[in-house]
């Protein structure tokens, strides 16, 4: 209980830095916070697979885009929050997440679920189950994933596609010298 | 062993937390942090109770999470650097009309 705690705080912390901070830099490192608190809770929930997953995906490739982009996006720049357009929004949208987030909230601790007294099985959380699981009966998920991962990927090169007009130019100028 | 319902409240307001960046902040890169948030948020509520009731399912579901957020996170990257070679402003007001 003392480690859900801890555990808790630190998530909930690097949640709310990520909205707070001003810089986009900082909000993606305290992202970084709350992504590994979260995949150290995943050990807890004997989800060894989905821990490693979730560091080697979300901390490391994800994060690293992210870095990337906001580095080639906001380089050098004095970022202030642009001024809003539409009155009253934000405390609107606060309040309205604010109460449903915590309605949630309330209701999962108020309400448990029922126990389920059986062990463990042996192959629980690790690559062996995932494995079982994926490629038996949940495979038309896994073809799902594999179908959209080159989906984005075919839509990320179509969305920035060269400009067509200057290439030419360039390779001429290229040759020249 | 952590008790269930605690990590779904947990869930829950990470949840809201994700909510409230997406709708307050306006820069999109935050925005998208945010909505990344709401994603993992769910995905722990997934985990959960894959533990509790001791079947697989729901961590094959977290596992498409993931994946699904890799794929999200490629396409959004590159509409946000789209956006901003055409406007040269991290602001998401930029794109409030569908005009090229």
């Amino acid at each position: 209980m003392i480690a859900f705690i801890v555990l808790a705080i630190v998530a909930l912390a690097g949640a709310l830095g990520v909205i707070v901070a001003r810089q986009p830099v900082h909000s993606a490192l305290f992202l970084i916070v709350n992504i590994i608190s979260l995949a150290v809770f995943y050990i807890l929930l004997s989800a060894e697979f989905l821990a490693a997953a979730q560091v080697i995906v979300y901390a490391g490739a994800i994060m690293v885009l992210f870095l990337f982009v906001v580095t080639l996006l906001t380089a050098g720049k004095d970022d202030h929050e642009p001024s809003e357009h539409l009155a009253g929004q934000r405390g609107t949208a606060g309040v309205l997440a604010v109460v449903s987030g915590g309605g949630l909230a309330v209701l999962g601790v108020v309400f448990p679920s029922k126990k389920v007294p059986l062990g463990l099985p042996h192959n629980f959380g690790n690559l062996h189950g995932m494995g079982q699981m994926l490629w038996g009966p949940d495979f038309i998920y896994l073809a799902a994933v594999a179908l959209m991962l080159l989906t984005a990927a075919v839509g990320v090169l179509v969305l920035n596609r060269p400009q067509t007009k200057s290439r030419p130019e360039v390779r001429l100028e290229e040759r020249e010298s | 062993m952590i008790p269930l319902n605690w990590v779904v409240g947990l869930g829950a307001a990470l949840f809201a937390i994700g909510a409230v960046g997406v709708m307050v902040r306006k820069n999109p890169l935050i925005m998208f942090m945010a909505a990344e948030m709401m994603w993992n948020a769910a995905a722990l509520v997934f985990v959960a109770y894959a533990r509790s009731f001791h079947a697989m399912s729901g961590q094959v579901m977290a596992f498409i999470i993931i994946g699904t957020a890799a794929a999200e996170v490629g396409i959004g990257l590159a509409i946000i650097v789209s956006v901003f070679h055409h406007r040269h402003r991290l602001d998401i007001d930029e794109v409030s009309q569908l005009r090229g």
